[in-house]
């Protein structure tokens, strides 16, 4: 490559390197550096070592409530969201009348998931005169305190970020489509059943799908913001506070920028193990076709 | 002859110019609803036409403004003027020097129009950081057509609430609640209902501590737990199981199942329109025989800032003088702000009849009442965040009523030291 070309390739490249590096980059370092300070905006940053993190790690029972709640919010929804959206795209794999129309219908809560209109209409849904309790009681059942009871709000919050399973389905639908139909015809000739063949043909072979999907889904929910936000406000009673949400108030109600960034890092932190923990796992159980070590 | 010629067009084009070189852009940012929006925009065109000043409106709702303001006073890049919420004036300039002197514009902001007091609230550290644009306080308001259809009278005492209470429970349903608190507004009966047992305010402004004893705010917070207790408001379970709606959006507000509030007078309008064809009224402040005092909360709503790095900042000090004290700015503001603090500007729109009565019973419901002067400190967002996080686990069971106040005033203290 000539010397022009290459400056060329850079200068296209610019955009792109310029927001990482102004956006993300710059900020990432700067939060790291302020986590070690007291900050609070008004002033300048006042550097005060480990403090932040002593504290976050010794006396603060709020950050204890709210990482709690984060990592039960987590193990709950990535599984569960999952196994949901894996379930549908089997559906949906199958040549039905008007396929087309179910894909799009089941995606569609994807793009509108994230929306600050779904989390208020979720608050309408589950409202206590709303249309999910008005269901149960047609059904003879007793209405239920969706918001106010501390042991059902997470689980709304939840159930939120269930009904946005679009991406993950639309990833396993495709990893469905790519597998070749001759194993299946084979299975069928050696007298497989639909489960068996499910588990040692459909599985194995979308193993990667589902590694990827599984530290998309497991990032984001540990990012999640606009539910409880909107919804809950953290309530009642800390139980949905995820961790995003007490970021945030530190970092804008209370205007600690730096205790704020540390909170900020352990999460980081957290996510980076919980992702290396996967990646290390994933050669005992992720197959990809034509690796060595499978 | 021609000497004469160059003259006479100098002259004429330092006319000409004259205006050009004094016409500022400026900025100003605010909060609020809708008609605040277009009052505002309306009173900046015309200010801006007559002082030659161009004005960008930068607005926004409530939620998230105090978020926008700090992140923009932080990165140097706030508007030349400010709506500033007034208890955050020590947030952003505890020694005073947060935002530009005002009293350094005094041969163009009229302050005459302004009492000490009302200046003195508007100055951090002995400057004037903000104009008080109006004076606002906490007041009952109830949904007469609804105490009226169950035959109940409108409560003028604590005690006739309860009863109140009582009589809607067996007349209308376990639903009906004469009053309504939760979070902020449940703070602020609370601190009403110590104010006017001790005669204090929250905030020690000499010792720079809580005012109230552990005893005194166990008893107020015994007083929320018997409200709940006997009805006379929802608890907060079941007011979460709406949805966290605000009460102007809550059905049961809007059908008279809830039928009073304690709120904001400015916001009279806010929580009378949603009722369509009911009578919202003010009322004086609920208080027993033995009160020390009516316990008003009443503090400047919101003031007018400039910044300090502003780079027109007479200009800026014109406008703001123009929205505040002239025809052109009074008139379109109206009442967006509430009734002005400004005299000439009240008189002004008192003469013009553009005050609605029941706003104007609300205002001077506060102007007339009496407490002890409330510390801007009371609305500190750390102080708020203690307070209602504390009622909650007092309101979910999860501590006594002693433990609570023990926790509140422990963790107000330790917000307090800061200042």
């Amino acid at each position: 490559m000539s010397g022009d070309n290459r400056f060329l390739g850079l200068f296209y490249l610019s955009p792109y390197i310029i927001g990482l590096l102004v956006f993300t980059a710059l900020p990432f370092a700067a939060s790291f550096y302020l986590s070690f300070t007291d900050y609070n905006l008004m002033s300048s940053p006042v550097f005060t070592g480990l403090d932040n993190y002593w504290k976050l790690f010794t006396g603060d029972r709020t950050f204890r409530k709210s990482l709690w709640v984060t990592l039960v919010y987590v193990f709950t929804t990535v599984p569960l969201k999952l196994a949901f959206a894996l379930f549908i795209a089997v559906i949906l794999n199958y040549k039905l009348k008007f396929i087309n129309f179910f894909r799009t219908a089941f995606y569609v809560p994807s793009i509108l998931g994230g929306s600050i209109a779904i989390a208020v209409m979720w608050r309408y849904l589950f409202a206590d005169v709303g249309i999910v309790n008005m269901g149960l009681a047609t059904l003879g059942f007793e209405p239920v305190n969706w918001f106010g009871d501390p042991t059902n709000a997470l689980f709304t919050i939840t159930l939120l970020r269930l009904w946005q399973f679009g991406s993950a389905m639309v990833i396993f639908l495709a990893a469905l489509q790519s597998i070749d139909k001759s194993l299946y015809e084979a299975a069928s000739i050696d007298g497989a059943g639909k489960f068996s063949t499910f588990w040692h043909i459909t599985m194995p072979l979308i193993t990667p799908v589902i590694f990827f999907n599984l530290i998309m889904q497991m990032v984001q929910a540990f990012q999640e913001f606009n539910g409880p936000y909107i919804i809950t406000q953290g309530g009642p009673l800390k139980s949905t506070y995820l961790l995003p949400l007490y970021i945030y108030e530190e970092a804008f109600r209370r205007f600690d920028m730096g205790y704020a960034s540390a909170i900020a890092w352990v999460l980081f932190v957290i996510i980076m193990v919980l992702t290396l923990i996967a990646f290390w796992s994933s050669r005992h159980w992720v197959y990809y076709a034509g690796d060595k070590r499978s | 002859m021609k000497l004469t010629k160059l003259l006479l067009a100098t002259a004429f084009a330092a006319t000409s110019l004259a205006p050009l070189a004094h016409s500022a852009d400026l900025r100003m940012s605010w909060w609020g609803g809708d008609s605040r929006h277009k009052a505002t925009q309306a009173a900046l065109k015309a200010c801006g036409e007559k002082h030659g000043h161009t004005i960008a409106p930068e607005y926004t709702g409530w939620d998230g403004h105090l978020e926008k303001v700090t992140t923009q006073i932080a990165g140097g890049t706030e508007a030349d003027i400010m709506q500033i919420n007034w208890p955050w004036l020590p947030l952003f300039s505890i020694k005073g020097d947060g935002f530009a002197d005002l009293s350094q514009f005094k041969d163009v902001i009229d302050l005459s129009q302004w009492t000490k007091e009302e200046l003195a609230a508007g100055s951090m550290n002995g400057k004037l950081n903000g104009l008080p644009v109006s004076t606002t306080g906490r007041v009952f308001m109830f949904n007469k057509t609804a105490l009226d259809k169950a035959g109940v009278a409108i409560p003028k005492t604590w005690d006739e609430l309860f009863a109140a209470a009582k009589t809607l429970k067996e007349k209308v349903g376990p639903g009906a609640y004469p009053m309504n608190a939760v979070k902020e507004t449940a703070v602020l009966l609370i601190s009403l209902n110590a104010t006017q047992a001790t005669g204090k305010d929250l905030v020690d402004q000499k010792t720079g501590k809580v005012a109230w004893t552990e005893e005194e705010l166990t008893s107020a917070i015994d007083f929320y737990g018997k409200m709940v207790s006997e009805g006379v408001v929802i608890s907060q379970k079941d007011n979460a199981a709406e949805g966290n709606l605000n009460l102007f959006e809550s059905p049961k507000w809007v059908d008279g199942r809830i039928s009073g509030s304690y709120e904001w007078d400015s916001t009279y309008s806010k929580y009378a329109d949603p009722l369509k064809g009911q009578v919202l009224e003010p009322v004086a402040l609920l208080k027993n025989a033995d009160a020390k005092t009516e316990g008003v909360y009443r503090k400047p709503s919101m003031v007018f800032s400039i910044s300090k790095r502003s780079k027109n900042p007479k200009a800026a000090a014109e406008i703001v003088n123009c929205l505040l004290n002239e025809p052109e700015g009074i008139k379109a503001l109206g009442t967006s702000r509430g009734l002005p603090a400004s005299k000439v500007a009240a008189k002004t729109l008192l003469d013009a009849g553009v005050i609605e009565p029941e706003l104007a019973a609300a205002n001077a419901i506060i102007l007339a009442g009496t407490g002890p002067t409330v510390s801007p400190l009371n609305e500190h967002p750390e102080v708020r965040a203690v307070f209602i996080d504390t009622l909650e686990q007092y309101a979910y069971g999860q501590m006594t009523s002693a433990e609570a106040a023990e926790e509140i005033i422990d963790g107000v203290n330790d917000v307090l030291k800061k200042f």
